[in-house]
């Protein structure tokens, strides 16, 4: 029928798409102007051919057995350019790619006698739906893709079907390992996400956000905020949750409430130090007042000191006098028993006065002092029996010392009527019954210990604590306790010298005294002396020894004329031959002049460019074993710096007794000679 | 409620017809690979003539969410609707399984209508090709389409059908990708069409139990 085909093709040409027929055996029979437009092959080139055939290039998919099942089962088949984008190679009139969607229906009835292939351009539609697809891309893009926030839709079974790219960011999943999962399996609050996901689905949010723990990929735990809202598409309703990293926020708030802690804890700090800073400022004043205090107290004590040395001194001088001229008329009365006894009223008249004055130059720290390297601790054993005799029966005294006491170097004479002085103190403060102890121990006064009393050098100390359990004293009265001539003792009982003297001699030996007392407690003096690191020296007792004379030459220096006067007489009622000077450089010059003497007797202080030591080091010079016995009222530094003697250097404190001149004369002498018998060996 | 169809199956033709459809299915599932370029399988755990209610009642009973259906219609000696249904949720899952790729929501609900009525089309004609192939008659199968609703619409569409018509429901298990979906085949009959579906069934058995072997048409 070439009319009616002629007719049928014209119908096919006229149809504004591709229409293709093939026969049974798959061979196209009609390909209209359309798929020849768009294809570039013209129905007489494809004709006869099987579609493979026209496109060898081409994977045709589905299409082969689509036109197998139209002919063979009568099934119609669609292959849509959304699942099979350009099965053939069409192109528009202007050359661009031709979308389209392809049909496969059998032709003919019962059996099929062929196929029928529709295309159909989708161009428009395709090209339409990419335009909306980009222009939603480009604001799903400024959303979603780069939010910051986790953005989650999931369906109404609870799976995740879309994830954006802060997943990945955020719980460390891609997309792809989340889509398809159940969302709830992300959270460790599993309770509060379905809550969550189920109130936006129901549209019973509140839509306040909802705190969420999830667990990370890595199995870390993040803390999140999620927001969600039901997003309807279709038929279908999804949630969107918009899950928000809120780990930076608590630990903002976390480091705040710890700051706040802080802070408060600051605030308490900082109360408390106002609190406190009155009362610190009220120390520190104290503390200030009492250095302060302390500083004129020992001001105080140094000018009383140096008024007191000065007149003893002078005092002493006269009592010299007094002292060597009594001792001398005791021969010139002689048998005359009633002149005897005033005599001897007289002389133990002097022999208080010498005491007091020689207390008094001990509180000036100006008595001579002759320090030996001593063990406090045996010391006190051999000073204990006297200790006891003197404190009475009605007293226990204890002695508790340190294992390894240091030495101390301290003239013990001094020490010993000190710790004497004390005693005696204590019991008086006990009237008489009471416990008194005695302890010794190694102390170290610290800087802050020194910045409080300034007459302190820091170091280390033997201390001599001497406690008793008697009336005490008010703080006013522990104030005045070292000056002279001050007591609270019964007219008569004491001369308020005792501790006058103990403080100058502590003084004087380098040493710092304190008194702790309350009233009706108690008092505990405390002496430290400093640590000697030499070893412990034995001590002479001079009074031990006897009273003996001499036939040697003493040359005498002294500048008072009474002194020098009494002196000689005493040398000479002793059988000593005898030089005087009445200065240095006449000592010296007696010296010089080749005088055989054994012992230079001067005193420290003499007027005169040549000092006392001066003298005594130009004579040895001279004799080289010549015995130098220095004798002073005080020494005023004379001999060495703080009073105390060189360790070679002898002296003999004024006012001494006939006996004591006698003893220390010949000690010195001995000694000399046995220093000189050693050269010559 | 209803009562039983007033044509039913006997236990034999029913064996045949699962049968049928056990081959239709495997021939769907080779398309479907061919498609989607990866291992398809497809399982009938169950073939059973129902009424409409009780096809209803299945469909309604494990999924109270909505349906999405692809639906094709046959002519020929047995006539009526063919319809693969999923549960909505199930078929985007299905439309990845078949694309494949890293796609994204929208993407996939873009891609759903084409990918579900291609997926569907392959099914219906493997299904109902092989079926109307093995017992020896032709069916015209129209081209897909795709429809949503829930049961009572799916089973009740437009025009209304008679109310003898039957059911023949088919649950029918997808893998592919690694995925489980769970879908249903179901073959909307009218009484004349199951009375022809019987005769054929019946036919088919005849010739499958006789000695002398008769090809089937079309069968190579």
């Amino acid at each position: 029928m070439p009319t009616s085909d002629t007719f049928d093709n014209a119908i096919l040409d006229a149809i504004d798409g591709g229409v293709i027929v093939v026969d049974q055996n798959e061979r196209v029979t009609h390909w209209n102007r359309w798929m020849a437009s768009a294809s570039g092959l013209a129905a007489a080139q494809v004709c006869g051919r099987t579609l493979p055939e026209i496109f060898p290039d081409r994977n045709l998919r589905r299409l082969p057995l689509a036109i197998r099942e139209a002919l063979s089962l009568r099934a119609s088949t669609i292959i849509t350019h959304a699942l099979n984008p350009s099965l053939f190679p069409l192109q528009s009139p202007t050359y661009r790619p031709l979308f389209h969607d392809i049909t496969v229906s059998p032709v003919g009835a019962p059996e099929p006698s062929g196929c029928l292939i529709l295309v159909a351009d989708v161009s428009m539609a395709t090209r339409r739906e990419k335009f909306l697809r980009n222009r939603q891309n480009a604001r799903y893009d400024a959303v979603v893709a780069r939010a910051a926030d986790v953005i989650l839709t999931v369906d109404e079974e609870g799976v995740i079907q879309l994830a954006n790219p802060a997943a990945l960011v955020q719980l460390g999943y891609y997309t792809a390992e989340l889509v398809g999962r159940a969302a709830v399996d992300l959270f460790e609050t599993r309770e509060a996400w379905i809550a969550t996901w189920r109130g936006a689905l129901e549209g019973s949010s509140s839509g306040n956000p909802t705190e969420l723990v999830a667990r990370r990929k890595d199995g870390s735990i993040t803390y999140l905020e999620a927001l969600a809202s039901r997003w309807p598409t279709g038929t279908r309703s999804h949630v969107t949750a918009i899950l928000r990293d809120v780990n930076q926020r608590r630990a903002t708030e976390a480091a705040l409430r710890a700051s706040e802690a802080e802070a408060r804890t600051a605030a308490t700090a900082l109360t408390e130090l106002n609190r406190t800073l009155e009362e610190r400022v009220q120390q520190r004043t104290a503390q200030l007042m009492n250095t302060e205090e302390a500083l004129r107290q020992s001001q105080k004590m140094e000018a009383v000191g140096n008024l007191t040395g000065g007149i003893a001194h002078d005092f002493n001088n006269l009592l010299h006098v007094i002292s060597g001229n009594l001792h001398l008329l005791k021969r010139d009365v002689a048998g005359n028993v009633v002149a005897q006894q005033r005599l001897q009223k007289a002389l133990d008249g002097v022999s208080r006065s010498a005491k007091l004055s020689s207390q008094l130059l001990a509180f000036a720290r100006q008595q001579p002092l002759d320090p030996k390297v001593i063990h406090v601790g045996n010391f006190l054993r051999d000073l204990e029996d006297m200790l006891r005799k003197a404190v009475g029966e009605g007293v226990t005294l204890s002695m508790v010392f340190d294992s390894a006491l240091w030495n101390t170097l301290v003239d013990p004479g001094n020490l010993e009527n000190s710790l004497l002085n004390l005693a005696i103190n204590a019991r008086d403060a006990m009237d008489n019954r009471g416990r008194l102890s005695i302890e010794a121990r190694n102390i170290a006064l610290d800087a802050d210990y020194a910045n409080t009393y300034p007459e302190v050098t820091p170091g280390q100390y033997v201390m001599i604590a001497v406690t008793d359990n008697g009336a005490g004293m008010t703080p006013e009265v522990v104030q005045q306790a070292f000056e002279p001539f001050f007591t609270t003792k019964r007219e008569g009982r004491g001369t308020g010298l005792g501790l006058s003297m103990v403080y100058g001699f502590v003084k004087q030996s380098g040493g710092h005294i304190k008194i702790d007392s309350a009233v009706g407690q108690g008092t505990s003096v405390r002496i430290y002396l400093p640590r000697s690191l030499q070893a412990e020296e034995t001590v002479v007792d001079m009074d031990a020894m006897p009273v003996l004379g001499g036939n040697e030459m003493v040359l005498i220096a002294e500048d008072d004329e009474s002194v020098r006067d009494t002196v000689v007489a005493l040398f000479n009622d002793l059988g000593y031959r005898v030089l005087k000077a009445k200065d240095a450089q006449s000592a010296l010059n007696i010296i010089e002049s080749g005088m055989p003497v054994d012992l230079l007797f001067t005193d420290v202080v003499m007027p005169g460019p040549l000092h006392s030591t001066e003298l005594a080091r130009k004579a040895r010079e001279r004799i080289p074993h010549l015995a130098v016995l220095f004798t002073s009222g005080y020494t005023q530094n004379a001999l060495s710096p703080g009073g105390r003697l060189a360790p070679d250097v002898d002296l003999l404190n004024k006012p001494y007794s006939r006996d004591a001149l006698a003893r220390k004369v010949r000690h010195v002498l001995s000694n000399a000679a046995q220093r000189r018998s050693q050269s010559a060996n | 409620m209803a009562a039983q169809p007033s044509v039913t199956l006997g236990e034999l033709e029913l064996d045949a017809l699962t049968e049928l459809v056990n081959l239709g299915v495997s021939s769907a599932a080779l398309s479907l690979r061919e498609m989607v370029q990866e291992e398809v399988l497809l399982s009938v755990p169950s073939v059973s003539v129902v009424t409409r209610a009780e096809a209803i009642a299945n469909l309604e009973q494990r999924n109270t969410s909505r349906l999405v259906g692809v639906h094709q219609t046959f002519e020929g000696d047995i006539r009526g609707r063919a319809l693969l249904i999923f549960p909505e949720a199930q078929s985007l899952e299905l439309v990845r399984a078949v694309v494949g790729g890293d796609l994204s929501l929208e993407d996939l609900m873009e891609l759903e209508q084409e990918a579900l009525a291609e997926t569907g089309n392959v099914l219906l004609n493997g299904c109902l090709g092989t079926i109307a192939n093995n017992l020896g008659r032709s069916l015209r199968i129209s081209l897909p389409e795709v429809i949503h609703g829930n049961g009572s619409e799916f089973i009740n569409l437009t025009p209304p059908p008679r109310a003898d018509s039957c059911v023949l429901f088919i649950y029918i298990n997808f893998a592919v990708r690694r995925r489980d979906i769970q879908g249903y085949l179901a073959m909307l009959l009218d009484l004349p069409s199951l009375i022809a579906l019987k005769e054929l069934l019946a036919e088919f058995i005849e010739r499958a139990t006789a000695t002398t072997v008769v090809s089937p048409p079309h069968a190579d």
